[in-house]
């Protein structure tokens, strides 16, 4: 009887596993046929003959590789400074005492809750004012701003660390701002893996910015991916090749997941909870 | 949940108020508010305090709130970012929206939305989470793989459900063919929203790991005091667990609802998101948002779209405000702040 009932939950589990998976896995099966297999009827569930050709067709079918430079660049200058900025912010609000700190975030939090299509408009309008249109100047400016978000989680870590960390310190004559870097900073390394790994990803998977504020040439990644595998004669998309292009751009993200889901799944999971 | 950070804040902050004088006396009301006079420490603790928070404020004063009052000017005027002579036009852009069938239709359209993802990607992600929170062997894996699609890129996400939903080259119409139906065109009318539905459930793992954290946050004394009193395991849910995980629900609910109405999946579903394809996305998935771009993509009309926009965060605000309203009673904070122990 309790055998058959755990049978029975890992066979769901099993189901729910393989449901879930299976999106994944036709991306990569279609990624791997070739252009008379795509077109046959009944459909082939996996390729008789694996097409392996089909992902250096896809990074050459356009630059691939340089807007996954592109890509590359924004998401690694706007993940350390707002790791760093969210940093700072964060140990402000978990370790010092001041008038005010509660409205400064108050406001902080309710800024998570508005949606953030709203400034879309102005924000094209005033980097196109500013010249930093095609330019990557706004990832930079949003980078050293912070996210709420990563804020919150830092100040949450920052708050459970030992006081005497600070007092020995002061009592040696250390500035807060040294205290910061060179004690708070080196311990919060989960944080920092989790907000650098976050704000990576959002960049890399973001469609939106890049594609309103870059020209086609200097975009990312996403939107290339999304918008350039098409048949010039019929405007048609060219599936295989498609397939092919999002598994490797959805790889990199993945890789990391694999890497760092422990603290990854931490963070996200007590930031979710407060 | 405000109430719940709120009083995250106050522990935090009291705690080191403390820190330059004597501790208080601990029949004195603590309100996080620093009530010693500042020494030479307090005033370098606000110094610092500001500073930190600075770069912070400065881009919550120009890329939040500068936007945001540039896009209430922008929808009182004939705007197309563009050309140079923008006319103010009062609240004729309002007028045009309230009295244009796309908006109610596509707001209708969005709500049902909204009302059909949050709801049962919160219940599936409580499922996932409850099923997963029994002693199972190798919970780790089966955790990750639950969870993955919800780190997928929005783009990467929408190719893999545009090939398994391709009319000619899809696995769901060659399951179809296999069980001897004729091919479906998933991606059009009437079975394009189902698909949007699919793809954002598939995401459902965030709503799981959220959950699973509650339910390992649990007090244990709770469950086997319930256990001993003969309740089973349904009512232990009813009764103990669900109200205990109400502020993380709630949470959920909140992020949800504000996420779902912003949602793009549908354009980036459409063959190849460009000006053009945004009009074209199907009637069913022609959400609100949907219609926001094309204005603004298709049709240039940057004041109109701004207009929108605003609409569209009244409606976000009404909404956040009734839910908070509705579930007053419902969302039990029984909680210690963690900042506590």
């Amino acid at each position: 009887m309790i055998l058959a009932r755990r049978t029975g939950l890992y066979l769901v589990l099993i189901a729910l596993v393989a449901l879930f998976v299976s999106p994944f896995g036709w991306l990569v099966v279609t990624a791997f046929k070739d252009n008379s297999e795509m077109a046959a009827y009944p459909v082939h569930w996996l390729p008789e003959k694996w097409q392996f050709g089909n992902f250096s067709k896809a990074l050459t079918f356009f630059n691939y590789l340089g807007y996954a430079r592109n890509s590359l660049i924004i998401a690694t200058i706007y993940s350390v400074l707002i790791t760093l900025s969210s940093a700072w912010a964060g140990f402000g609000f978990a370790r010092m005492a001041a008038r005010g700190k509660r409205l400064v975030f108050g406001v902080l939090l309710s800024t998570m809750m508005m949606p953030a299509m709203i400034t879309l408009i102005p924000t094209y309008i005033i980097f196109a004012r500013l010249g930093m249109i095609d330019t990557y100047w706004p990832w930079v400016l949003w980078g050293l701003a912070g996210a709420p978000y990563l804020i919150f989680l830092f100040r949450q870590f920052f708050a459970h660390m030992p006081r005497e960390l600070e007092e020995a310190a002061i009592v040696d004559g250390c500035g807060y701002g040294r205290i910061f870097w060179r004690i708070f900073l080196p311990q919060s390394w989960p944080v920092l893996a989790t907000s650098m790994l976050l704000s990576f990803t959002w960049v890399w998977g973001d469609y939106i910015a890049p594609s309103l504020l870059l020209s086609t040439d200097h975009t990312t990644l996403a939107v290339a991916v999304a918008t350039q595998y098409v048949n010039e004669s019929n405007q048609a998309p060219i599936n295989n090749l498609m397939a092919a292009g999002s598994v490797l751009y959805i790889l990199p993200v993945l890789l990391l997941f694999f890497v760092l889901q422990r603290g990854f799944v931490t963070g996200v999971s007590t930031s979710g909870l407060k | 949940m405000s109430t719940d950070q709120a009083s995250t804040d106050q522990s935090s902050t009291s705690r080191l108020a403390e820190a330059p004088a004597k501790p208080p006396p601990p029949s004195r009301p603590t309100d996080g508010r620093p009530r010693v006079r500042l020494g030479a420490r307090g005033r370098q603790q606000e110094r610092v305090f500001w500073l930190s928070v600075t770069p912070w404020l400065l881009g919550f004063l120009g890329l939040t709130l500068y936007p945001l009052g540039y896009a209430l000017w922008l929808s009182l005027t004939d705007s197309d970012g563009i050309s140079p002579n923008t006319h103010f036009i009062g609240l004729d852009n309002y007028k045009e929206l309230l009295s244009d069938p796309v908006t109610r239709d596509t707001l209708v359209r969005t709500g049902i939305f909204v009302a059909a993802v949050v709801p049962t990607g919160i219940i599936a992600g409580l499922a996932l989470a409850v099923l997963i929170n029994r002693p199972i062997r190798g919970r780790g894996i089966y955790r990750t793989l639950l969870y993955l699609p919800a780190v997928f890129p929005p783009v990467g996400a929408a190719m893999a459900f545009k090939m398994v939903f391709d009319r000619d080259t899809g696995a769901a119409n060659g399951i179809l063919g296999f069980l001897g139906g004729s091919p479906v065109t998933w991606l059009a009318d009437p079975y394009a929203r189902y698909v949007l539905l699919m793809l954002t459930l598939w995401g459902c793992g965030n709503a799981m790991i959220i959950s699973l954290a509650g339910l390992q946050d649990m007090p244990k004394e709770l469950l086997e005091a319930a256990r001993i009193d003969g309740a089973n395991s349904w009512q232990t849910f009813r009764r103990i667990i669900l109200p205990l995980l109400s502020p993380v629900i709630f949470f959920q609910v909140i992020t949800g609802v504000i996420g779902a109405l912003q949602s793009i999946m549908p354009m980036l579903l459409a063959a190849n998101p460009s000006p053009a394809a945004v009009t074209s996305v199907p009637q069913g998935n022609y959400l609100y948002m949907i219609n926001v771009f094309a204005q603004y993509l298709a049709n240039g009309r940057f004041g109109y779209a701004s207009a929108l926009l605003w609409v569209l965060f009244a409606v976000i605000l009404v909404v956040t405000a009734l839910i908070f309203r509705l579930s007053s009673g419902a969302v039990f904070y029984n909680f210690e702040p963690e900042t506590n122990k």
